[in-house]
Formats: C-alpha cells, structure tokens, sequence
C-alpha cells in the first residue's frame, strides 16, 4: 500500500511549508525515520523523515514551491508497487487542532490478527501490520514482533534515551540535548554530572566563515533568504524607525567580566560572554522601560508580560535570532550556558521552533567585525533594537579635565516610533549607559 | 548526660508521666507481678499499685477495648501488647473502633490511647514473636504510628504519644531495648510527625526504621573508610510521616535507601519509596530507589536462618555501596 508523503504541520500558526531540497530523489529507496527532505516554514528550516520504508516516487512538489500543510507532495511505494491511480486528495489543513505529523500512523488494519498492544505500536510508530509476520498463537502479531519490525529504524524519542530523573532536570533547565550528553553511569545511563560535565561546543572565538557567492550565478530567492527580504522590506517599510547612539566607557564592563570568569573558571561553569553580559543588563533595563518591550499588534499597543531577549547570529546563509527567555529573571551564568548553547546550535542549524519564538527585542552585535557603529533594522513585531559597535581605544577627556585611553564602545537603539517616543528612548539609553558603566548596578 | 538504656527510658517515660498525670494507667499481659515479658514495666506495680498497673488475662481484644473505653471517657490508657504478632489479636478494637471514633463522634470524642508494644526478630522467638507489622496500622487513617530507635527519642516520643489525642501504636524493637544512650532526667517532648537525620552524608540518603537505623549507622561507618559519605534518616514517625526532612535529603544525595526489617511486599519502604518518587525529589534523583528489606517467609526458628531473614549490617554496605556508587 503507497504511504502518502504530506507536508507537515510543524508549528502552531503555520498554514504552508516551503520545500527546501530532497535529499532523495525519485526511484531512491528510502527508510522509515530517513531524513529525506528540507522544509521551510515562516520561523525555520525542518528536517521531514520519511514515513515509511520503500521507494521514493511522485514528487509533486520541489524545491521553493510553497505547499498548503496536509498536501500530499510524495509517495513510499513498496517493491513494484505502482503509483496510485488518482492523486491522493490534499488533507484540509489542520486548524487550531494538533497537527498531524509526518510519522504519522499508517492506519492499522483491523483484518491483520495482532494484540492491542502490538496494534497501538504500530500505529504510533507508523508500522503497516500487514508487512508483519506474527510469531503469537495463530499468527497473531505481539508487540515483539513490531519492535523487531522497527528496529533499528525506531526513531530516539526521549524516552529512548537512559537517563536519571536529575540529568532530565538538568537537562531541561539548561536547554542541553541529553542526545548529545554521554553518560557515565551503569549501561550507559546519563548521571546529572553527566550533563552538568557538558558544555556545548565551544563558541568559535572568531567569526562563521562565509563562503563566498557563486558569481555570475542566480540564486534563487527562497527560504531563509526569501524570509529575510520578506520581513525586513516589510519592517523598513511600515515602522518609522528613529535611532539612538551612546558612548560608553567599557573599562569597568570588562573588569566586570574577567571577575566573573575567574570564577566561572573555578566552578567549571561555562565562561560569561559580552553578549550574556548585555542580554542580562538589556533584559533588566527593559523591565523599567516597558514600552519597549511591546508591539503593536491589531491597533493596539501589546506590552509584553514577559522579555524574551533575540540575539542575532550570522550564519553562512543569512542570519537568525534565538531567544534567551525571561531574561530578566536569570542568573548571568544561566544566561550564558543558555545563549551559548543557542548560539551554537543556531551555527550548527539546530534550533528548534521555540528557540526562535517568542522574542521582545533583539541585540545585534557588529562588534566582533570591527564595526563601531551602526544601525538595526527592527525585527518585528518588536518595538526595539540594539545595536552593539566594537570596543576601541580612544582617547577621551576624563571628568577632572585630563586626557586619558579607555576602552570605548557605541550603541545605537533603533525603536519603533509609534510606540516609542525620543524621551522614552533617551531615558532607557541613559540606564542602559549607566549599566554598561557599572555593572554593579545589575545587582540592585 | 546520664546514660540509660532503651528499655529504662520507656519505663522512666511511663513513670514519670503517671506521677504527673492521674488519667494515665497501664493495662496489659504480665505487666504488673511479672514486670512485663521484657521487664519495662519492673517495680511499677509496687510504686503505682494495681488500680494503676492493670495486670489482664490473655485478651489482647479485650483489653484493647478496655483501654479505648477508657480513652473515650477521659483516662489516657497504656496499653502492651506483649508481642506486636498478637496486634492481630487487637485489631478490631483499635483499627475498628479506635482510629474510628473521633471521626464517628464528629470530634466530640477523642480516644488518647498509647499501644505500646514490641517487635522484630533476632531473639530466636521464631514466627510468632518476631513479627514487624507496623505498616499495617500506617495504613489507617486515625492511627499515629510511632518507631522510635534511640533512647532519647523513645522517652521524648513516649511522652509525646501519651499527651496526644489520638490513637498512637507505639512500636518499640527488641533487640533495642539493652542499648544505652544519654537521656535526660527530666520530662521532654519530641513531637509526633518529625524525623531526625542521624547522620548526615552526601552520597546516599538511607532511610531506615527501628533496628536498621543502629544497622545502617554501623554500615555507614564502615563506607566512610571506603571515603563514601552517607546520611542515614530515622523518619521516628511513620504516620505522619516527615516527608520534607526525606525529600530535603534525597534532593541532596541523588539516590535512596530504604531498610527496614518488615518484609518487602506491602512493606513501609513501598510507601517512602511512592512519597520520595511524588515529591520534587524525583528530579534530584540519580538511581533507581531501591528497598532492602525482609525476605518473603515468616521469620524461622533456625538462628541461621532467622538472621537471613532480615536485612544485617554486611547486607546494607553492599546495597549502600552499589547505590553510592552507582552500580545500580
């Protein structure tokens, strides 16, 4: 029986997916769990297995078509199966329920003699029961029989993954993948110093290369790329942005710093960088200057309850923005094991959906690529951007008249000025000035 | 601090709350001339007279009775059962109708009975007077059920329990009543619903009751020269039960055992072992919880076997050790 191949509903809002690119082709065999294909949504790039074992027929979708979710784009066809006769009728895309996903449950057929364990097994894991032969009395198909059908080509769900009750938790409040944890402890059991051992790759010190374009050549404007333009032509264009800059002195910032990973160093805790310094002090500036928390969402000023803090990442591709959560609420060292960790995961195309929702504001740091000052493009619906130069040596005039070198660092606020008037932006700019100045105020 | 034991303890509690209050009496089997099976109640009856030191026929289910009909009308009753096994025998008027009453009366009634009464093996007594069955009364609502294994806690729990309100099983271990420990003189309260942390650690939390505290102290001692760092908790209450004390400290260690000497199946350690796996604790939590506890037969007569039959000090470091360790 042809396994239809649909585009998956992956996020909450989303009505259609783009196709990226297959990675297998027409006549390929594939198998159950494969990653077979790219997709694209608003927010990012999904990875979709394949739903079944079999050959690969029927494309009807290919890369940067945009495809209503529920649309059958493929199917699995067994061995010398032919191709349905009529296309298989598009599903109606899922409203406010759950989607269906794209392991979604072959129906079991009711006709194939299996325990009503085996037969909710294989519905959630998509196995067809007719391919299974049944070793129970009369034929009957047990739950043994499906596991040994799945195989190897069970997909690791957490579950799967052996781990103490306390290396979850961890897991979970640092953001850390326990798929990527090893574990030290009896068959292979994640402990919680497993995963507290566990640093994310570390951040390159330098910057992502970017491989240069291919010349002459026209790339095709779709996906992230098509989402870029999208979205920034869009915010250029509706929101009045007006700009801000401040100058800083950064001596006591990077005083600050070395003190933390002094002792981040002893505690083998993961090292503050600049950008979880700036997420902290921006995300506790903001809970004084709430208008710049908000959005204008139908005619309506929406203050945001909560602030989600978006740090810019450049990748090879174009650029990403996952969020630190309640950023004001945290602790500067959760702060940096969870931007790290984003950041990271954000080079290595990793992220997931939540990573990158929710955000209230944004922070873009040039800094590392010697700009020492510039001006952001809003990411809407957010009413604020922050702009980070690089820290130089300049010569200043010290408060008592006298000539001095100190580390220097520019920032631009690029707010929407329907929301944010000059008085209100000056005063956060003023804070955040302060802050920067003595970081000791972030413990007031 | 003066040094007494257990079974001195437990009748200096007695003794001392008799001369304090006039509504306390004892009631019980060869309590009075004989002194008691394990002599707690020696030389009571001369300074306390027989109105208060109530020698009975064997009739645990009548002078359980007796003792809640007493309760119910303002006496605060001791009673002994001389061996836990023959609780079975005074269920009826203590599960039935003593837990019961209070409730049944819409708070009107209360019944202040003290049930005291001694358990667990290692005496040679064989099936019928070795017996743990504190769990069965755990499980009655309107029971407290009481397991102390310190002579300072078993005074300070004793008066506790006979200044209560309600119905207290108090359970006190055979082969605890000859160990010695600093009690003071004067009379103390350790309240009801309390554990105590006797020994603190960090890489195993133990909890464990009645015999297997001293067992699971003296194992603890011997994993300390192997450089393991454990804490041993004595909930001394096992209805109501400390939950906080239990979970503060598995939140710390990471991995729990339970010891006690009842059998495994139905056992206490099921029920610490659900309260432990509810509580935030479970995320703390680095092993398996595992319970160490007696096998699955009536204790034998054989002292080989008997001994086999319940958890001993070698059997608690080599579970402590595979635990602390993360053998398991």
């Amino acid at each position: 029986m042809a396994i239809e191949m649909i585009m998956p509903k992956v996020d909450m809002d989303q009505e259609t997916g783009t196709v990226v690119e297959w990675l297998k082709s027409d006549g390929q065999s594939v198998e159950e769990g494969e990653v077979i294909l790219v997709i694209e949504t608003d927010k990012i790039a999904i990875d979709v297995e394949s739903p079944g074992s079999g050959i690969l027929n029927g494309i009807s979708a290919i890369p940067g078509d945009v495809v209503p979710i529920g649309t059958v784009i493929a199917f699995i066809l067994a061995e010398g199966e032919e191709l349905p006769d009529q296309p298989a009728k598009a599903v109606e895309p899922a409203q406010a329920d759950p989607p269906p996903q794209v392991s979604d449950p072959v129906p079991a057929t009711q006709d194939v003699s299996a325990t009503p364990v085996a037969r909710k097994m294989a519905q959630s894991q998509g196995v067809d029961l007719s391919t299974i032969k049944g070793s129970g009395s009369g034929g009957k198909i047990t739950k043994a029989d499906v596991e040994a059908a799945l195989g190897s080509a069970m997909p690791l769900s957490p579950g799967d993954i052996l781990a103490s009750p306390a290396a979850r938790r961890i897991a979970r409040v640092k953001d850390i993948n326990l798929g990527l944890v090893k574990g030290t402890g009896p068959g292979g059991r994640i402990q919680g110093f497993d995963v507290e051992a566990y640093i994310p790759s570390k951040s390159q010190v330098g910057l992502p290369a970017l491989s240069s374009p291919p010349i002459g050549d026209s790339i095709p404007l779709i996906g992230m790329r098509k989402k870029i333009a999208e979205r920034l032509t869009e915010s250029y264009q509706s929101i009045p942005h007006i700009q801000f800059t401040s100058r800083v002195d950064m001596s006591n910032f990077i005083k600050a710093r070395n003190d933390y990973n002094e002792l981040a160093l002893k505690r083998g805790d993961e090292k503050i960088s600049v950008t979880a310094m700036l997420v902290k002090m921006v995300g506790m500036i903001l809970a004084d200057h709430r208008m710049l928390n908000s959005s204008i969402i139908d005619d309506k000023i929406m203050v945001h309850p909560d602030i989600n803090i978006g740090v810019a990442v450049a990748l090879e591709e174009g650029l990403i923005v996952p969020v630190v959560k309640n950023a004001d609420q945290k602790g500067i060292s959760q702060i940096a094991v969870e931007s790290s960790d984003l950041v990271n995961r954000a080079r290595q195309e990793k992220l997931t959906n939540a990573d990158v929702k929710g955000g209230t504001f944004t922070i873009t740091n040039l800094g590392p690529f010697g700009v020492e000052q510039f001006n952001a493009i809003i990411n809407p619906p957010e009413a604020g951007i922050l702009a980070i130069g690089a820290t130089t040596s300049e010569v200043v005039a010290t408060p008592d008249g006298a000539i001095a070198v100190r580390p220097i660092m520019r920032f631009t606020l690029s707010a929407d000025h329907r929301i944010v008037d000059g008085a209100v932006a000056a005063r956060f700019i003023a804070d955040l000035k302060t802050t920067l100045e003595n970081p000791v105020l972030m413990n007031y | 601090m003066r040094e007494i034991t257990y079974l001195e303890a437990v009748r200096e509690a007695m003794t001392q709350e008799m001369e304090r209050d006039p509504r306390v009496f004892m009631i019980g089997e060869d309590i009075g001339e004989y002194g008691g099976a394990f002599q707690v109640s020696y030389g009571m009856l001369e300074k306390f007279g027989p109105e208060r030191i109530l020698d009975t026929p064997i009739t645990e289910l009548t002078l359980t009775g007796a003792a809640t009909g007493a309760a119910l009308i303002g006496m605060r009753p001791i009673a002994e059962i001389m061996f836990m096994d023959f609780t079975t025998l005074a269920s009826e008027q203590l599960v039935n109708q003593a837990a019961k009453l209070r409730f049944m009366f819409g708070g009107q009634s209360t019944v202040p009975l003290v049930l005291r009464t001694p358990a667990g093996s290692g005496t040679g007594a064989a099936e019928h007077h070795s017996q743990s069955f504190e769990n069965w009364f755990v499980h009655v609502p309107g029971l407290k059920v009481v397991m102390p294994t310190t002579p300072y806690d078993v005074k300070g729990l004793l008066v506790s329990s006979i200044r209560d309100d309600n119905p207290v099983v108090f359970i006190e271990h055979k082969l605890l009543y000859k160990t010695k420990g600093d009690v003071p003189e004067e009379l103390y309260e350790i309240p009801l619903g309390k554990a105590d942390v006797k020994r603190e650690g960090k890489d195993l939390t133990i909890v464990a009751t009645a015999i297997m505290v001293q067992r699971s102290l003296q194992a603890a001692e011997e994993l300390a020269k192997e450089g393991l760092d454990i804490e041993v908790v004595d909930p001394r209450t096992l209805r109501p039960l400390d939950t906080e004390t239990i979970v503060n400290s598995v939140k710390k260690t990471g991995k729990v055992l339970i010891v006690h000497e009842a059998v495994k199946t139905g056992g206490f350690g099921g029920e610490l072992a659900g309260v432990i796996a509810e509580s935030e604790a479970f995320g703390y939590l680095e092993a398996p919880i595992i319970r160490l506890a007696g096998r699955e037969v009536p204790i034998p007569y054989n002292r080989n076997l008997e001994q086999k039959s319940v958890p001993q000090v070698e059997d608690i470091i080599e579970k402590a050790r595979e635990l602390a360790t993360l053998k398991v």
